[in-house]
């Protein structure tokens, strides 16, 4: 199948920051180096997080990653652990760490409005000690990355704000959606009853360690 | 579940703070020494610590928790995390580790195991009967409630400080004891061992923080058949009978998911169950985040 490609006129980066401006002082100077007590807190209450990396050749993944708040383990100032969670095998990221280690963290806080962002190297490790830290349900991930910090900062509220995203009342947008059931047949043409699929997923979704 | 109010958080030792809990509705629901009570931690994290305040006071409870540098989530927020005045869940009270009646007693502590020991050592001098503590740790920096149990027991208790003073030889304790008085011991497992091996195990009462390392013969599959939901859940032999009810859809609460805690227990209506933990589960109860069926049914009360 061929699709129309629409394609808006690109801007070098100068005619970006002709229209932008450039930064206000504050904005670069509250970036740190390492993780203070203030973003240890933030780590330490934040469930969910997305973790941006890229191949060699710049080509680039965004994946999400959700536990118990706290899931992610501050190992010191300048160093960071995320458990690797049972889920599709893939493994991008690992595969785009081996070739390219920068690594983008966003950790979000249900029902906070600003968001902390943290940019670093990353690497996998199996270091026993690393892994008890994450043992939940009685399982042990037999994967982390650890994330060795460059840059830490918060990031200010105005997305969340405009997104509405804790507002309990835009919860109402996901009853516009397809179960992912519908979708995943639709994409795939599969001929199947979408419930079947979504009894299935669902049934994977109890098993979550 | 009873709701309180962090009265206070201090350091009581070295990597040792003491967490005073206030009852936010009156007062509290009444323990006995040697029981513990699980704190619902904002990380959605559940902890059991054991109380180690005074049984009398019924405003406030009081735990004692140890940093551990590979903590799971549990004493790294108590620790760094937790504000006075924060409202906290906790559970009732409750005790697998009772004192018993006994015409004497001898308490041995390892560390942040003085915790159920402590009221048990107040609770037995105040009815006057003869009872002794030993007390050991690293150095006297790291042990809790050092002043206050030299300030009440004087001579009732012995500090041992392992740094400067070696390890206690509890076999010479052993030959010294009344032949009738019972022995309480909580602290890390290679105390406890030495517990073991050192004092008659018709006398001795201990309380693991962990599991004793032991082998099972391999886990076998069966199903677990649930009266009251009227549900048979078939349990894997690579899955804990509590994950195969929670994945069912069966809410079991749980703690620490390793058969120590107690939180997760289940009434047993039919079957065999194979115990696996280190509690001693009564006749028709069982553990299940460790303990699985000798027999192919197990009919649980759930």
């Amino acid at each position: 199948m061929t699709h129309a490609r629409t394609r808006p006129r690109p801007l070098s980066l100068d005619e970006v920051r002709a229209r932008l401006g450039e930064p206000e002082g504050t904005a670069t100077d509250k970036i740190i180096d390492h993780i203070d007590d203030q973003f240890r807190r933030f780590i330490a209450h934040s469930p969910f997080l997305t973790m941006a990396t890229s191949d060699a050749a710049g080509r680039a993944d965004c994946t999400p990653r959700g536990d118990y708040p706290g899931f992610v383990k501050v190992l010191d100032a300048h160093t960071l652990a995320i458990p690797d969670r049972p889920g599709n095998r893939i493994a991008d990221s690992f595969r785009n760490l081996a070739e390219n280690d920068g690594i983008g963290l966003l950790f979000l806080i249900p029902g906070m409005r600003e968001v902390l962002r943290v940019n670093g190297r990353g690497y996998p490790t199996d270091e026993p000690d690393v892994l008890a830290r994450m043992q939940t349900e009685g399982r042990t991930p037999e994967l982390a990355i650890v994330v060795e910090v460059e840059q830490a900062y918060g990031h200010c509220g105005r997305a969340v704000i405009r997104s509405r995203l804790w507002d309990p009342a835009s919860q109402a947008l996901a009853d516009e959606m397809p179960t992912a059931g519908e979708m995943f047949t639709a994409q795939l043409g599969l001929d199947i009853p979408p419930e079947t699929l979504d009894n299935a997923l669902e049934d994977g979704y109890r098993k979550l360690y | 579940m009873q709701q309180t109010t962090i009265d206070r958080i201090e350091p009581v030792a070295d990597g040792v703070v003491s967490v005073v809990l206030r009852g936010s509705a009156g007062a509290l629901a009444p323990w006995e020494p040697g029981a513990h009570i699980d704190l619902n931690l904002p990380n959605w994290l559940t902890r059991q610590y054991s109380l180690c305040g005074d049984p009398a006071d019924r405003e406030r409870y009081r735990v004692a928790v140890r940093y551990d540098p590979l903590s799971r989530g549990g004493s790294e927020y108590i620790h760094r995390f937790l504000r006075q005045g924060r409202t906290l869940d906790v559970s009732l009270p409750r005790n697998h580790f009772p004192l018993l009646p006994a015409p004497g007693y001898l308490f041995v502590a390892g560390g942040i195991g003085i915790t159920p020991l402590l009221p048990m050592l107040r609770a037995a001098t105040d009815a006057g009967v003869p009872a002794s503590l030993v007390y050991v740790g690293q150095s006297l920096a790291s042990m809790p409630f050092v002043d206050e149990l030299r300030s009440r027991f004087a001579d009732r208790v012995r500090l041992v400080a392992t740094r400067s003073d070696g390890r206690p030889d509890l076999a010479a304790l052993a030959s010294t004891l009344d032949p009738a008085a019972l022995v309480y011991c909580c602290g890390p497992a290679p105390m406890l061992d030495a517990a073991e091996a050192a004092f008659p195990a018709d006398r001795l009462h201990v309380e693991r923080f962990r599991p004793v390392a032991r082998s099972f013969p391999a886990s076998t599959p069966f199903e677990a058949v649930c009266a009251r939901s009227e549900r048979t859940v078939p349990v894997g032999a690579d899955e804990s009978l509590l994950n195969a009810l929670n994945h069912a859809g069966l809410r079991v609460p749980s703690g620490c998911r390793e058969g120590v805690c107690g939180s997760c227990e289940l009434t047993v209506l039919d079957g065999e169950p194979d115990h696996r933990d280190d509690i001693g589960a009564p006749e028709d109860r069982i553990y299940p985040c460790v303990s699985r069926a000798a027999s192919d049914r197990l009919v649980l009360d759930l």
